[in-house]
């Protein structure tokens, strides 16, 4: 299947390039030299943005401590600045070379480890340098995220000396953890998950996963050295020490990004204010039709049904007594969402308006058929059609204006530590999906968000993944999605929405007939059977 | 935000330049100086005052505390005021205690700040400055004030408690000689971490900032706007003056200065010859790009009102948020600027060579002019200015090079091509004269308490809820 990275591609072939699409996380992929990210504010010759140089961020810190789940929120949220960034997990070079179902010796990480380990450590890591340099060097790459181990002080400082021959920048990030609920949270939420497991109580499980890496790594170093860049989380982000030397403004950028991240897993859900009664109008600010609030009950039903379900199915599988985090609503200042809330706010759910979440203005465009906008501005129609992400009507703004005021949003959804609701306009779902996802933003415009589906987007160390739910029993008329820009109304069915030109040229992973704009409606989202496959092999690459 | 620390450590300074930060990015911002309530009783106390065993001196510095203290809090009543910035030493942590039950009482969120220095020669650097500018020593000898300035900071050495585990319940940062270390405990919002962010950024050794438009262009004679035009004969006249004129400013000693221009020709083509000639290393930022005019770029002012009459009155109307069709508005520049401000912040020596909008934008930054007047502001073509800050402000020097340009200067519902102000009695021929060059200095503007850069145009803004300011580019 093309939609995953594993670590064969990544290794046999290191410029293995798949075509991104927009419905799994495209976190891994890499992007088109011509792309422009959804918040880049402009795009230079080389690619690399702020003279900042190109930078390799060393992750440091023992399994279990976030450290893949830094990497690619990191990524996610460099690329969506437009810094052209990839990440190489060690793990999946470890796991390719030694080879599927096999573990790495017992020594592996040893100090004074065998000579056949060491020269397997060193073959593993050469690999994976190679192809660091070569995206740093031959692609314009500007951040290489380089997620390893990197255990002790003796190891971190020769790496920063290799990379600067290379004239790279070397940033460390340590995640570290003295704190053992929060080290046995995530052993439990990403760890024990994988067939090993299979039939044990999660205590122990937990416990035996902890000792295996207690026996595989046992000198560790935290980092003190006062030579080198260092960011050290502590305890999911409670703390940060940095050690400045050298730091540009990618640096800064980046303390500022952790400083928002902590590494507790959390569900967030999207779902479409309902109809009003006057459905065209931008600027009326109008309340919810009957029909409207037909749907928000109906919405707010299935969302909660679905969430029981969820926690029965943790509670079967033998989680913890709360398996839930509590959820929070976000709604913008505008009526319908705000509306499209009451019912949960009634059933004692947190509301919270943001303003920043206002839909995208239309400008000129209000009120207008597409007929009539053709007519009166055939040339903005035309420069529309050329790049529907960046454009904007007179008075209007571009997808791009939204992402660029959202950025605080993203920022607090970061920094958010429960489940959350998000009930907003289409434009700004397509947005905020577009960066939980790593969609590229030419494609951010044609998402398609019906509205009898809640998207939900589980976060996992790896990627993230989205699952649509279905909300049952709402009149058709209400379900399309709203039209991109001058587009006309999508057809009834929601399903069918037209999506020229994505999905071109790549082995599309859906049935004939189903647009690449609809994700699969199927109850278990697009977990594939490699998912499970692909949990148990990451079990044995990081111990 | 409370700040931490012994004097001479840049407390103030931070203080200062965080309300200029947060104002240019529209979030009104106010600095609560606890040193100017203690010296409306004691105006020009002597290190005794401040000894900890003198009780008569602890009960009148509470008491400036507690009247601050106050006044910050009623500051808070007016909702739209958000980031108050107390600014004294907080050196005991019975002290920050007090501050942070007083806080959290008023329902407000807290962050400390703390700079810790021990490289002596940071903290004698900023003895010097403080010695001559600060009000306590107004009128006395130097040397004797600087004397006294160490003493006391010895008294305050002696009850002085760094922030440590024992408060890790305080949200705070600690800044270790100027960003060498930083230690961040328990943030808790954006605005918060948007702080950290900034303040990473900083640090107080002494430079100055070099600021220029390009040389007079072909577009500028033409009157038009935007393009991508060459220098005008005039404008390359200024290009081989500039090593000149900013030798002449006052360059420091064995400090290297960095070039910075916009991608476009002119900027490149105005500092060729400083680049040449001073083997400075030059950059080129796309965001120093001038502000986008969209359709209207390659147009005259008349031609535009011709053309766009309802634009144009528009952009009269609110400039510093008109957006041109196609293009940018001020506001729009000021979010693309900022990874240059925080480039500034964190360079030291830097001369720039870009456009009028841009100018204004950093220029108004660095001074604090408030948005319904920084789109309207001045900036003639073949002057230099050089930006020194000060810890009590930011100085601006200007050098005039004596070859006439065109002035591209617009007031308020003109359609004139230009206003050509300065070509007028001005010889033609005094290239490289330096006894023409007119310098003219006006000391250190943006006192505190200066006018507010709001948002209080009325526009509906994306940016007015709780979470404020630039969503950061």
């Amino acid at each position: 299947m093309d939609t995953l990275l594993t670590a064969e591609s990544a290794v046999n072939s290191p410029r293995y390039r798949r075509k991104s699409s927009t419905f799994v996380d495209a976190i891994h992929d890499l992007p088109e030299k011509s792309e422009l990210a959804p918040a880049q504010l402009y795009s230079t010759e080389s690619g690399r943005l702020f003279h900042s140089g190109r930078i390799a961020i060393a992750t440091v810190g023992l399994p279990a401590r976030g450290k893949t789940h830094i990497s690619v929120a990191l990524a996610r949220y460099l690329r969506w600045l437009g810094v052209k960034t990839r990440i190489f997990h060690l793990g999946d070079y470890r796991r390719a070379i030694v080879g599927p179902g096999t573990d790495v010796p017992d020594d592996y990480f040893f100090v004074n480890a065998s000579a056949s380990s060491v020269l397997l450590r060193q073959k593993i890591l050469k690999k994976c340098r190679e192809d660091i340099y070569h995206f740093l060097n031959h692609e314009n790459g500007q951040i290489a995220i380089y997620d390893a181990v990197n255990p002790l002080s003796a190891g971190r400082r020769s790496l920063a000396k290799e990379f600067a021959k290379h004239d790279i920048k070397t940033l460390f990030i340590e995640s570290s953890c003295d704190d053992q609920r929060i080290i046995e949270e995530n052993v439990r939420s990403v760890k024990i998950s994988s067939p090993d497991y299979v039939g044990w109580s999660e205590a122990d499980a937990v416990k035996h996963y902890l000792n295996r890496i207690a026996a595989k790594i046992p000198h560790f170093e935290t980092m003190e050295e006062q030579d080198l860049d260092w960011i050290k989380m502590i305890n999911a982000g409670q703390r940060l020490v940095v050690n400045n030397t050298s730091f540009g403004y990618l640096s800064h950028r980046i303390v500022f990004y952790l400083l928002n991240l902590h590494i507790k897993s959390r569900h967030t859900y999207f779902t479409r204010a309902g109809t009003t009664l006057e459905e065209e109008s931008f600027k009326a600010d109008a309340s919810l039709s009957p029909q409207g609030r037909d749907y928000a009950k109906k919405m707010t039903a299935t969302l909660l049904k679905h969430r029981e379900e969820e926690r029965k199915a943790i509670l079967e599988k033998g989680g913890t007594e709360t398996p839930l985090k509590p959820l929070i609503v976000w709604t913008s200042t505008r009526r319908r969402t705000v509306e499209t809330s009451t019912f949960l706010e009634a059933k004692g759910f947190k509301v919270r308006q943001r303003s920043q979440m206002s839909q995208l203005n239309p400008g000129v465009c209000e009120k207008k058929s597409e007929r009539r906008i053709r007519q009166e501005y055939p040339e903005e129609v035309l420069k529309h059609d050329l790049d529907p992400y960046h454009h904007r009507f007179p008075r209007a703004e571009s997808y791009h204006d939204v992402a660029v005021r959202l950025e605080p949003v993203i920022l607090e959804l970061e920094r958010e530590q429960n489940d959350l609701l998000i009930i907003a306009h289409e434009s700004v779902l397509r947005v905020l999906y577009g960066y939980l996802m790593a969609c590229n933003a030419a494609d951010i415009p044609f998402l398609s968000f019906p509205r009898d589906e809640i998207i939900e987007i589980i976060p996992a160390s790896y990627n993230n993944e989205a699952k649509r739910i279905k909300i049952p029993d709402l009149p058709p008329e209400i379900i399309p999605a709203s039209p991109e820009g001058i587009k006309a109304p999508a057809p009834p069915s929601g399903f069918a929405t037209p999506i020229p030109g994505l999905g071109s040229g790549l082995a599309s992973p859906l049935g004939p007939g189903r647009g690449p704009g609809t994700p699969e409606p199927s109850a278990s989202g697009y977990k594939t059977p490699e998912d499970s496959e692909n949990l148990s092999v990451r079990m044995h690459d990081v111990v | 935000m409370v700040m931490v620390g012994l004097p001479a450590r840049g407390k103030s300074f931070i203080a200062g330049k965080v309300k200029r930060y947060l104002r240019w990015t529209s979030v009104k911002a106010e600095v609560f100086n606890v040193g100017t309530y203690r010296r409306t009783d004691n105006p020009h106390p002597d290190a005794k005052f401040f000894d900890v065993n003198n009780p008569e001196g602890e009960k009148a510095r509470k008491a400036a505390a507690e009247a601050a203290v106050n006044d910050m809090l009623d500051w808070f009543k007016d909702k739209t005021n958000k980031v108050a910035i107390l600014d004294a030493t907080n050196s005991t942590k019975s002290r920050r205690q007090w501050l942070h039950d007083r806080i959290i009482e008023a329902n407000l969120l807290h962050i400390f700040v703390e700079s810790k220095c021990d490289d002596e020669d940071l903290i004698m650097s900023n003895i010097l400055e403080v010695k001559t500018s600060s009000p306590d020593y107004i009128g006395q000898d130097p040397e004797e004030a600087a004397r006294d300035f160490r003493d006391r900071i010895r008294n305050y050495e002696k009850v002085y408690q760094t922030i440590d585990e024992s408060e890790k319940h305080l949200t705070y940062v600690k800044i270790i000689n100027i960003g060498e270390r930083v230690v961040i405990n328990l943030i808790q919002d954006y605005l918060q971490s948007r702080l950290v962010y900034y303040l990473t950024n900083l640090h107080i050794k002494p430079r100055s900032i070099w600021l220029s438009r390009h040389g007079e262009s072909e577009y500028n004679l033409e009157g038009k706007i935007g393009g991508d035009a060459n220098l005008s004969e005039r404008g390359e006249r200024y290009a081989k003056l500039l090593p000149e004129l900013v030798k002449r400013s006052g360059l420091p000693k064995d400090a290297p200065l960095t070039i910075w221009t916009s991608t476009l020709r002119r900027t490149s083509q105005t500092a060729r010859h400083l680049q040449q000639e001073l083997g400075w290393e030059k950059l080129q930022w796309k965001a120093l790009d001038e502000l986008d005019s969209g359709v209207c770029d390659g147009m005259t002012y008349k031609e535009i009102s011709d053309k766009f009459p309802e634009d144009f009155q528009a952009r009269d109307n609110d400039k510093y948020n008109y957006r041109y069709r196609g293009g940018e508005s001020y506001r729009d520049v000021v979010i693309r600027l900022e990874p240059i401000i925080m480039e500034l912040e964190r360079s030291e020596n830097i001369i720039i060579i870009t456009h009028q909008a841009i100018v204004r934008c950093i220029f108004s930054y660095f001074m604090e002019i408030p948005q319904e007047k920084s789109p309207w502001m001045e900036v003639p073509l073949h002057t230099l200015m050089k930006l020194t800050p000060k810890a009590y402000g930011t100085e601006v020097e200007r050098f005039k090079a004596d070859i006439p340009a065109v002035s591209t200067w617009r007031p308020k519902g003109s359609t004139a091509k230009h206003h050509d102000s300065v070509s007028e009695g001005m010889p033609d021929t005094v290239v490289g004269d330096m006894k023409n060059l007119k310098r003219t200095g006006t000391p250190a503007t943006n006192a505190d308490g200066g006018v507010s850069g709001g948002n209080e145009t009325g526009h509906e803004s994306v940016f007015d809820d709780e979470v404020l300011g630039l969503p950061l580019p």
